[in-house]
């Protein structure tokens, strides 16, 4: 035909020549990022900078424990330390916090979701710098700590772990460890970093990053609730007195109880720290303080949102309706300043629990936004349709700094995570549940702080109620009421009775939807 | 990179230098009516030889004494006349109307209405919306059945959302292509998304906005597979191929053309709001009190404004007979009705053609400078609780003093907020497209196309330390951002074109190689603490800041940050992984962060086209496109894109009756693909230094503490990425009556979209939480396009004519098992709140919500089934139908034409009243519409506002988009002016509709990382930009 003869020896050479100055083989350049040398053949091949990478996963572990949702919500909204009530239109928030409360969450929950994400991202992540061939010791030492820290969170949750090597790919379902295998695999993780991490003393300059003492105080938390992991509610004195040995090895290092409670959760040197976050500890101050309650380094003032039940409020000594100074409260249980005690350095906002009248620096009363006092009431009346005055507020961090220029800064990156008066409690529990009188033990604590006499005698009950005094909000109260049986319990607001399933929370419905491997807990 | 364009350029044209030759000869002058026909095209019949008319319309030709001439110029009848041995053969050429419309720009080429074969609309200056247009796509709003346009605000240089037959991605980018002269521009914006600096973030600007559309002389919206499949795989979501004017009509002489108009323009609608006494009244009603400031203050009119605009052209055109050029001067500056908002615009054009080597050899040129610089308000479709601009003026205690120093406390003081904030842009963009073709042969002619295509922008915004009650710690210290971003494409394509019309049929076949690359690259930096409140002084500042901090870094990196406290850190990926730190520098701000970014993405791509016509009734025509792309990995880097057409004339035939004057049957099936919206490099495990940029956060801290970040992981390795790829099938029949005096078509289609590009939650664990996949699920469109005209009169002195489109289409998600909320809500109290769910069975922007059934006793809403039971309520965002409906009549020198344009069966999520318009929000101390004061005794003061059904609202709306009436003033033959029009128009003069919100057509666009699973959003309405009623008076000079 035609066409061939007249097209085709122009056609030819043209598209020839095009080609061979213009033809591309589509390869993307390493102009941005760096591209992994990873092929089939050789697998991965490594992160490029280990250290880096590790230093990155400090801050995402930080920013992610940062956060009042996710795990933050999971482990202290959903108990009985917490309640965040509808006020107004104010965190309504899509039912999120309601959700959380009454246990009533389901498998599309945003923060279970967004907590399995975030903590297995970081289990990736730490795998990466573990396999890295030419990662320091120490660095990998401190990536399994932090593998161990994330992978604790996701076993004590949902129970099941997912796992993926680093040569699978997404086409690759990962595979799901289960609760006992996922305990075994955090202690080797634990007892492997142990060997190459840094033992340190007490003090800010130390307890910022992975060390064998918080790698111990890991431990203590793995085996106290070893009768949970295992599935048998049962406590074998081995695990207890694995307990015992970790807390006697923090010690050791000279971490003990410190006396001045709120001084503690400063930016400053005590002997109780044993590992903070790289997170800013203003979400745990703005998100229960009053609109109008102001300081400072922040803007538009507090947000209103967090409150306390009044059950949990009365387990403290103290004027059951009031916290001012003088109420006879125990230390703990802070104050709300009063005209008479308000001065610059508190600026009018309180430690601990506010109920009542709330102050400003100088004493005047202060308004909520429709020009009415601002007087905290005890409890929330429902889940809905609250005034904005409604509930005892819950503060730890203060927004008084002492090593700030100007003696305020809620965004000092200080979040206490591991604390000796925790790891001392665990100890003492270990003792319980071994047979052995923690009484004296649980006083020894009580006799660091003010206003708090000796206990008689220490059951469960008690040790329960004393972890909830002095931990509270500090991320652990879920877990412990698991411990001791008492999550299902009802408590204000909250009907569900005795569904023991909710002691797991379910797998996000996205991650089950992407991992065949993955089965639904009981009971979602 | 490999390609050297210049090189092939400069080797095609050493191809394209040799000539040839013949001998014997024949001259004559082509006129018309009126004159002499520079340019016309004179051919002997049956042969290649041929000549081009001159300046004075003289050809010459050497040809056989026996030839047959044929005179052809575009926009006339062609006409034959036998040689005879005559030395001299004069044409005098009819005009011919119908000719000029009739030709139809499509990929690649050109066809006629006539022999198309597959769907496409075009759009030709004289029909194009009149007034103030900010950017090309207004231009066809509602002119073409099943094309979607809709301006998501009515802001200035906001951006347009077009959807071509429906909306068929899901996460990728849903525009068109655009192709402009040649040029296929890149899908993202040309200027930076706005960084929060305590605002929210904000949506990049119309990418658009540098074309003058004075200069466009057509649009053709490419719709069906087999007009779209030459453009493979960015052909699914329809292309817009957009053609600027040439010097073709100017005289020969020169011809000058200005334009000039001032338009005014006022806020369509506002909201019913309180004013003092009817404040406090309506807190009391609602049994609590507001607090008094004693003033009284109509915070909604001090934020907006009634504001006149203006533009003007200056267009040179000339056509010398071997060629033609076009020069054009545009410059407009557009006024928002919201304070702090405009757009002003200076553009350049040259358009160049030239014929040389008896008119073998064809040079085009078309290139345009352009600068266009753009003023935001504080707007953001992802204000917090605290609300925006807009939010707080509708929001705010109409009690409070109108003072910009008024801090109330815990609340955005809209004057404070507006008097604090600048946002600035300057985009500077420069296209040029440069083809050289030559005809080998009659039948061949090859063309080489170099394209060049820069646009730089620099965005900077500032918010004082004056500021009040936002985030991101600016008050008291200042925060700002400075984005420089410049995109860089380059297009080589080469094509060859055979034409051979054979005895009872014609041959038409295009084949192309086409190589084009597109690099980004820029920085954002990000300032906190400043010793200025001048906001330009602040901008300054920072710009100083971090170039100061920048000629303290040698070598390449990736980030630098400087606190103050800390030394200068460097973060460097090349060729070594270091961090350095580089000591104390002496800087105006006291705390800078920046990161840059540099990734090129390359496209490459083959492609043919053959067109077989049999007895001009039978026409065919297949393409195929293969295109390989950077953004995957070798198991799928190139993908291929066949399509095919039939087209039957059957008015042709002699079994359909003298009654049609058309009637043409078409049907075409193709596969297309998509691949925007993906990103850089998602198939290959790369390494970054993070930035909180992914968070919508910064990376300096409210307390303007900063940290030098680690490297993360940002990609998985997943080689078997590939195309999002579209079936489509379609069939249309196009008709005409009476000389097509009545005529129209009707199209049915098809489309099916599988191996959606998602950003879907990874299996964990994995590197990140998301990344990119290939969904294995459906989205399909189905639809219905009708399009009717009508020549109602037709005259010498006057005509009337109307025109009618309209377009259904039913959008549903299939086979796919997961739900992904998307379509985030905001306000107080409404944080993690979302309104809508991706799940199969669904159309996509379902609306996933509590069913409201009104109050209980306590005033507290009932839902059905409980208080967060959120479901499937069986309303999706997406119209079902959409049309125009347009008029025009000319009275001798008096002419106006009226459009409308309208859609049905959408739904609007009134996100504003959520948010704002609510008893909570009066029980909270909010100024709230005349509505909400009606519910006193209904609803209860601390009321939960959660999202429900009672916030979703029809969105059908019918709109007098266009009104305008012209006329030419007579001039007589000798007047140095050649014409003179005078015009008046209007537009949005009315909306019909029952939504409650400003405007129907809206809806939040928030830049990506504020988007929910990183889902679009569309049908949520939150403070919207009040879109505008605009008159313009307009005059238009020739000479």
């Amino acid at each position: 035909m035609k066409l061939k003869l007249s097209i085709k020896p122009i056609l030819i050479p043209v598209l020839a020549i095009t080609c061979l100055f213009s033809c591309t083989d589509l390869e993307i350049d390493e102009t941005d990022s760096l591209i992994s040398n990873d092929t089939s053949e050789t697998g991965f091949t490594g992160v490029t900078n280990a250290t880096s990478s590790l230093d990155n996963l400090y801050n995402k572990v930080g920013s992610d424990f940062q956060s009042q949702e996710q795990m933050y919500a999971m482990s202290e909204v959903a108990s009985d330390a917490l309640l965040v009530p509808t006020r107004g239109t104010d965190w309504g928030d899509n039912g999120v916090w309601r959700q959380m409360h009454t246990h009533t969450w389901r498998s599309d929950h945003v923060f279970i979701t967004n907590a399995w994400n975030a903590l297995n991202q970081n289990i990736y992540n730490a795998t990466e710098i573990i396999e890295t061939p030419d990662a320091g010791a120490t660095v990998v030492a401190e990536a399994k700590f932090l593998r161990a820290f994330n992978m604790f969170f996701v076993m004590d949750f949902f129970g099941v772990v997912p796992f993926r090597q680093l040569n699978e790919g997404p086409a690759i379902d990962p595979s799901v460890l289960t609760r006992v295998e996922a305990y075994s695999f955090v202690e080797k993780d634990i007892l492997e970093a142990i060997v190459d991490l840094p033992t340190v003393s007490p003090g800010v300059a130390n307890t910022g990053t992975a060390t064998q003492e918080a790698a111990q105080f890991l431990l203590a938390k793995l085996y106290l609730n070893s009768g949970v992991y295992n599935g048998t509610g049962t406590y074998a004195s081995e695990d207890m007195q694995k307990v015992i040995d970790a807390v006697d090895a923090i010690s050791t290092s000279g971490f003990a109880i410190e006396e001045g409670y709120f001084d503690i959760f400063e930016p400053t040197d005590d002997t109780e720290t044993i590992l903070f976050l790289r997170s800013e500890v203003g979400p745990r101050i703005w998100n229960t303080l009053h609109y109008n309650q102001n300081a400072p380094d922040n803007e538009g003032g507090g947000w209103n949102g967090f409150s306390t039940l009044a059950e949990f409020y009365d387990t403290f000594e103290g004027d059951a309706n009031s916290n001012y100074v003088g109420d006879n409260q125990e230390e703990r249980r802070g104050f709300v300043p009063d005209p008479t005690t308000a001065n610059d350095q508190n600026i009018g906002i309180g430690y601990g629990f506010l109920i009542n009248q709330q102050y400003d620096a100088d004493g005047t009363p202060l308004t909520n936004r429709q020009g009415e006092p601002l007087i905290f009431t005890k409890e929330p009346t429902s889940l809905v349709g609250n005034t904005e005055n409604q509930g005892t507020r819950v503060i730890k961090y203060h927004p008084y700094d002492p090593t700030a220029d100007d003696n305020f800064n809620s965004f000092r990156q200080h979040q206490i995570i591991f604390r000796y008066a925790d790891a001392h409690l665990m100890k003492a529990e270990a003792m319980l549940r071994m047979g052995t009188d923690a009484t004296a033990m649980v006083n020894v604590l009580r006799q660091g702080r003010t206003n708090t006499p000796d206990l008689s005698s220490v059951t469960e009950t008690e040790m329960l109620e004393e972890r909830g005094r002095e931990l509270f909000i500090e991320y652990w109260r879920r877990n412990d009421l698991v411990r001791f049986g008492q999550f299902s319990r009802p408590w204000s607001l909250k009907e569900t009775t005795g569904n023991d399933a909710v002691n797991l929370y379910p797998i996000p419905a996205t991650a089950l939807l992407s991992n065949p491997n993955l089965t639904q807990n009981p009971g979602y | 990179m490999k390609i050297t364009l210049l090189r092939s350029l400069v080797l095609l044209g050493a191809f394209l230098s040799f000539a040839f030759s013949q001998a014997q000869e024949v001259t004559g002058v082509v006129s018309d009516a009126s004159g002499p026909l520079p340019g016309a095209s004179v051919v002997e019949k049956g042969t290649t030889n041929g000549a081009q008319t001159d300046f004075d319309g003289n050809y010459s030709l050497t040809v056989g004494s026996n030839a047959v001439l044929v005179v052809s110029y575009i926009g006339y009848k062609s006409t034959e006349k036998q040689v005879n041995g005559n030395a001299t053969v004069n044409f005098t050429l009819e005009e011919d109307a119908e000719a000029l419309e009739e030709v139809v720009i499509i990929g690649y080429g050109s066809t006629t209405v006539k022999d198309a074969t597959g769907s496409v609309a075009a759009v030709t200056s004289e029909d194009f919306n009149k007034g103030v247009i900010s950017s090309p796509e207004q231009l066809i709003q509602g002119k073409a059945a099943g094309v979607q346009i809709s301006q998501g605000s009515g802001e200035p240089g906001s951006g347009v959302a077009i959807r071509i037959r429906g909306t068929s991605s899901v996460r990728s980018n849903n525009n068109p292509l655009f192709v402009v002269d040649g040029v296929p521009l890149p899908s993202g914006g040309s200027s930076a998304e706005g960084t929060n600096i305590g605002v929210g973030s904000s949506s990049a600007r119309n990418p658009l906005s540098f074309l003058n559309p004075n200069d466009i002389e057509s649009m053709s919206v490419l719709k069906d597979a087999s007009s779209t499949a030459i453009y493979g795989s960015r052909g699914a979501n329809g292309v817009v191929i957009i053609t600027t004017k040439s010097g073709k009509g100017g005289a020969q002489e020169g011809t000058w053309e200005f334009s000039s108009d001032v338009s005014m323009s006022t806020p369509a609608n506002e909201f019913d709001l309180l004013n003092r006494q009817e404040f406090l009244a309506t807190a009391a009603a609602f049994g609590g009190s507001a607090q008094d400031f004693g003033n009284d203050t109509d915070f909604q009119s001090l934020v907006t404004r009634n504001i006149a605009s203006s533009n003007s052209n200056l267009a040179y055109s000339q056509n010398y007979g071997s060629g033609n050029v076009r020069a054009t001067f545009n410059y407009g500056k557009q006024f928002g009705v919201v304070k702090k908002s405009s757009q002003e615009r200076i553009t350049g054009r040259i358009n160049f053609s030239q014929r040389l080597l008896d008119d073998k050899l064809k040079l085009d040129l078309q290139s345009t400078l352009s600068r266009v610089n753009d003023e935001a308000p504080p707007l953001s479709g992802s204000a917090g609780s605290t609300g925006d601009l807009l939010g707080s003026a509708y929001s705010g205690n109409p009690t409070w003093p109108a003072s910009a120093t008024f801090n109330p406390g815990n609340r955005v003081n809209p004057v404070n907020l507006l008097n604090n904030f600048q946002s600035l842009t300057n985009t500077d963009r420069f296209l040029v497209n440069f083809s050289t073709g030559y005809d080998f042969t009659d039948e061949l002619n090859v063309k080489a196309t170099v394209g060049y295509d820069r646009a730089e922008s620099t965005s900077e915004a500032s918010l004082t330390a004056n500021s009040f009650n936002l985030t991101r710690g600016a008050q008291g210290n200042g925060r700002g951002a400075l984005n420089d971003l410049t995109n860089e494409n380059r297009l080589f394509e080469l094509t060859a074109n055979f034409k051979k019309e054979f005895d009872n049929s014609a041959l038409d076949v295009l084949g192309g190689f086409s190589y084009q690359d597109f690099n980004t690259k820029g920085r954002s930096v990000e300032g906190w603490g400043y010793n200025t409140t001048d906001m330009n002084q602040m901008a300054r500042d920072l710009a100083t800041s971090a170039n100061g901090l920048e000629s303290l870094i040698t070598g390449s990196y990736q980030q630098y940050g400087y606190d103050g406290d800390n030394d200068l850190f460097v973060n460097r990926s090349f060729p070594n992984t270091v961090t350095d730190q580089l000591g104390v520098a002496t800087i105006p701000v006291t705390s800078v962060f920046a990161d840059t970014f540099d990734y090129t993405d390359e496209l490459q791509s083959f492609f043919a086209r053959v067109n077989y016509t049999i007895a001009d009734k039978y026409l065919f025509t297949a393409t195929v496109r293969a295109d390989g792309s950077s953004k995957f990995g070798s198991n799928n880097q190139y993908g291929v894109f066949p399509s095919g057409a039939f087209a039957w004339k059957l008015s042709e035939e002699d079994f359909v009756g003298e009654a049609f004057s058309t009637l043409k049957l078409r049907v075409n099936y193709g596969i297309t693909g998509n691949q925007d919206g993906l990103g850089y490099g998602r198939f290959v495990r790369r390494e970054r230094y993070s930035t909180a940029a992914s968070t919508g956060l910064s990376n300096i801290s409210d307390s303007g503490e900063l940290d030098a970040p680690g490297l993360t992981t940002v990609e998985f390795a997943n080689q078997d990425l590939k195309w999002e790829e579209t079936t489509q099938y379609g069939a249309g029949i196009d008709f005409g009556f009476n000389d097509d005096r009545f005529n129209g078509s009707v199209d049915v289609y098809r489309k099916e979209t599988q191996d959606l590009l998602l950003n879907i939650e990874a299996a964990q664990p994995s590197p990140q939480p998301t990344f990119f996949q290939n969904l294995d699920a459906v989205v399909i469109n189905q639809g219905v396009e009708l399009v009717l005209n009508y020549d109602i009169l037709q005259g010498d002195d006057y005509n009337w004519t109307v025109g009618l489109n309209v377009a259904y289409n039913d959008n549903e998600i299939q086979d796919f098992d997961g739900q992904i909320a998307a379509g985030t809500i905001r306000g107080a109290g409404l944080t993690n709140a979302f309104a809508q769910r991706l799940a199969g069975g669904q159309p996509l922007f379902s609306f996933y919500l509590r069913e409201f059934l009104g109050f209980d006793d306590n005033g507290n809403p009932i839902h059905e089934g409980g208080t967060d039971n959120q479901k499937f309520v069986g309303k999706s965002a997406l119209p079902d139908i959409t049309g125009g409906f347009s008029t025009s009549a000319r009275y001798k020198n008096w002419d106006t034409s009226v459009y409308f344009n309208g859609q049905f069966g959408n739904y609007i999520y009134n996100n504003t009243a959520n948010a704002f318009f609510t008893g909570g929000a009066i029980g909270s101390g909010n100024n709230v519409t005349q509505d909400v004061a009606a519910l006193a005794g209904v609803e209860g003061r601390f009321a939960e506002a959660s999202v429900s059904t009672r916030f979703l609202e029809k969105g059908d709306f019918v709109r007098l988009q266009n009104a305008s009436i012209g006329y030419n003033v007579p001039l007589s033959e000798d007047n140095f002016f050649k014409s003179m029009r005078l015009s008046l128009n209007g537009q949005n003069l009315f909306v019909i509709t029952d939504y409650s919100g400003l405007d129907p057509e809206v809806s939040v666009s928030p830049a990506g990382p504020d988007l929910l699973n990183g889902l679009p959003i569309a049908g949520v309405d939150y403070s919207s930009f009040p879109r505008p009623r605009t008159y313009t008076l307009g005059f238009n000079l020739t000479f």
